[in-house]
């Protein structure tokens, strides 16, 4: 390695996308269509706070040109031995994986995938790698799900994506064991901008857990992430995103899945960190009897922002899409979540469900909560709630009258509040991880 | 000198929104004692059972609750639950999300308190709480699926009941208010649940039922019968008491609930 330390460049730019390709060398069709991604970046006004969908969340102040855009490449190990210890607490003991992917800032460090999954034609790895080695499969997915245009957010994806992960399940493969996904902001003041793409092809299936976490850090860093699902004719995904930043971190997600004819998608999206968050997510009902599940968990404090925008999108008929968020709030934090049903013309037969429950545990928190629907056809079933209320007291009453203190009653009320979440994601690892993150959160 | 009365009522006056529903209640239960509170709708029993439990909705404008010779209308709900009382609801609360197993754990051990280093109270070992949890259920002929189910979630009037037996039966209290336990109950239930109940009493815990039927009083028999009116015991005595009401009504008891106030 040239021990060539150049001045960080702070912001993005034209340039900056250029020079990142150069530094990567990365053949010429995929740096064309970052500098491109960039020219369509530039022609997205920055979201203001008039604009409906920004309505309740203010970006003003997001670090934009503050943070180093990408850091230079990181040598890869070749044994989870050789990951730093930080990075290796993450990692679950005793719990079985099909594979594994981890990106430090920019640099994916560490892949590795169990042979018995390669030998049935599943591609794991890093995406520069997949570029690298499987073109051909890449293009045919990459900005399928989430086009370069998507939003502001998703076109700087586009143009500074970097590290990354690319999961292949070719036809008729199950593979049960979860693979995991570990995306480590280290150098605070950096930018962490991965792109993860799933393919599940005609009557595979797979799992997918991604957890996203820092090292302690006052610089502001920013995070721009996509997140594109392919689920394919009678196939199966789940995603599984576990976001725990640390609290300098500014953190955008766009995540969208495309399901295919009796495909089924099952998202778990759960907010934990960062100082503020922006997570959008949509679930695509292309295919006729499809299942989109979209599961959520939120949990803020201090003075967090955590804003989640969905959509449920029934193309076709006889797709059913169920979504289920809950959040609470804390301290001075402040939630928003905003989603909509959208039910195009043919999509006779829908049936969709979304809700959205908030638990309000401070005074100073607030969360709003703006359900939407859009109906098109006219045989359908949509049913949509959203409620914001406080812990009952007669709940409270109840378990103290048993000798439970207030405390503990609380705490009860609040997991049993997840627990109807976390209960439908047959994952234990990320049960407990989810269990013990609400237990440290409620902390009272 | 007698020893101090379990549990004592002294001049009770208390209600709900400023509304006076308690009008100078007096009771005293001895150890070893079963008492049945009797009365019409609406005349206090229920008001008397939450205030009792520390209802934050209730007011006392007057009076004591004493138990082994604490006030405590001074303590918390949960302090009362610590210190051996406990109150089966009429209309048990619905909890989503919490199983029965995990918050009856945690009930025990809240109600058990710290190891006190005495060979006392202390908490309960997970094995020891799933052998108790399961002998008290078979017990009280609960389906053991209903540990794994949510806080009285879907559960049937007669289950709600039941599920509140359970919890007294897990939290061995030395005394229990029973409201209205027996409705909602089959007559198999009522038997099962009475059988519970009376293995508890012989256990040392002693009790007020609060009830207007006659019919839970055949399987559980209080020494001790009174009769709750307008916010008052308008009458005292022993289990004849409860076969007068059930055969005259409560309407010949007006004249003296009026002279009275």
């Amino acid at each position: 390695m040239e021990a060539s330390v150049q001045e960080a460049t702070k912001g993005f730019s034209r340039r900056a996308a250029e020079e990142l390709s150069l530094r990567r060398g990365e053949p010429d069709w995929v740096r064309e269509l970052r500098l491109s991604a960039w020219d369509t970046y530039e022609s997205i006004p920055m979201p203001k706070r008039t604009d409906e969908e920004w309505r309740r969340t203010d970006i003003r102040r997001v670090p934009i040109d503050k943070v180093q855009p990408f850091t230079e490449l990181k040598n890869k190990v070749t044994s989870q031995s050789e990951l730093s210890s930080d990075i290796q607490s993450l990692i679950p003991t005793d719990v079985e994986i099909s594979g594994m992917n981890v990106q430090v800032d920019s640099s994916v460090v560490f892949t590795t995938v169990e042979e018995s999954v390669k030998s049935q034609g599943v591609i794991f790895s890093d995406l520069p790698t997949a570029l690298q080695e499987h073109p051909d499969l890449v293009k045919k997915y990459l900005f399928g799900a989430v086009p370069v245009d998507d939003n502001k957010f998703a076109a700087l994806n586009a143009a500074f994506w970097s590290g990354g992960t690319f999961l292949y399940v070719p036809e008729g493969v199950h593979i049960e064991v979860p693979f995991r996904s570990i995306l480590r902001n280290q150098t605070p003041g950096a930018s962490v901008f991965s792109r993860t793409l799933i393919v599940a092809e005609e009557e595979a299936s797979v799992v997918l857990v991604d957890h996203w976490n820092s090292a302690e850090g006052e610089d502001l860093s920013l995070s721009c992430n996509v997140v594109e699902v392919h689920a394919e004719e009678a196939s199966q995904v789940r995603y599984i995103q576990l976001q725990d930043w640390g609290r300098n971190m500014w953190s955008f997600n766009t995540q969208k899945g495309n399901c295919g004819q009796d495909a089924q998608l099952n998202f778990l999206n759960v907010a934990l960190g960062a100082k503020f968050s922006r997570s959008n997510i949509s679930g695509m009902l292309n295919g006729a009897g499809s299942l989109a599940e979209m599961l959520g968990i939120y949990f803020a404090d201090e003075t967090q922002h955590i804003d989640h925008l969905t959509r449920q999108e029934h193309v076709s008929p006889y797709a059913t899409s169920d979504l289920l968020i809950k959040g609470a709030l804390k301290d001075r934090s402040r939630t928003v979540y905003s989603g909509l049903i959208k039910v195009h013309p043919h999509a006779q037969r829908t049936d969709a469900y979304q809700s959205n429950r908030n638990l309000v545990l401070s005074r100073n928190a607030r969360a709003d909560t703006i359900p939407n629907l859009e109906i098109g056809a006219n045989d359908v079933r949509c049913t949509h709630g959203a409620t914001v209320s406080q812990v009952e007291e007669e709940y409270i009453f109840y378990l103290m009258s048993r000798g439970i203190n207030r405390t503990e009653a609380v705490k009860l009320i609040v997991d049993g509040f997840f627990d109807e979440v976390i209960e439908r994601v047959p994952v234990d690892e990320v049960q407990e991880f989810v269990r013990q993150a609400i237990a440290r959160k409620i902390g009272l | 000198m007698s020893e101090t009365p379990l549990f004592q009522v002294e001049n009770l006056h208390a209600g709900i929104e400023g509304e006076e529903i308690l009008k100078g209640v007096n009771l005293t239960i001895n150890r070893g004692e079963i008492h049945a509170l009797m009365g019409p709708n609406g005349s206090g029993k229920s008001t008397l059972a939450y205030i009792v439990a520390g209802h934050p909705n209730y007011e006392v404008f007057e009076g004591r609750v004493l138990f082994k010779g604490e006030n405590v209308l001074e303590l918390g709900a949960e302090e009362r639950a610590q210190l051996g009382m406990f109150l089966a609801f009429q209309y048990p609360t619905t909890i989503p999300g919490v199983s029965m197993a995990n918050f009856l754990r945690l009930a025990v051990n809240s109600v058990r308190g710290e190891d006190d280093g005495e060979g006392g109270k202390k908490r309960i070992a997970p094995r020891e709480f799933r052998r108790m949890l399961r002998e008290k259920m078979k017990m009280l002929n609960i389906d053991e699926s209903f540990a794994t189910r949510y806080l009285n979630e879907g559960f049937s009037g007669g289950e709600k009941k039941r599920a509140e037996i359970l919890q007294m039966a897990m939290l061995e209290p030395e005394f229990a208010i029973m409201d209205e336990t027996d409705s909602g109950l089959d007559i198999d239930a009522l038997h099962t649940v009475s059988e519970g109940v009376n293995k508890l009493y012989d256990n040392n815990m002693s009790m007020l039922l609060i009830t207007h039927y006659q019919r839970l009083l055949n399987h559980i028999k209080p020494q001790f019968v009174h009769v709750l009116m307008g916010g008052r015991i308008v009458r005292s005595g022993g289990p004849e008491l409860a076969e007068e009401l059930e055969a005259k009504g409560y309407d010949w008891l007006k004249e003296v609930a009026g002279a009275a106030s």
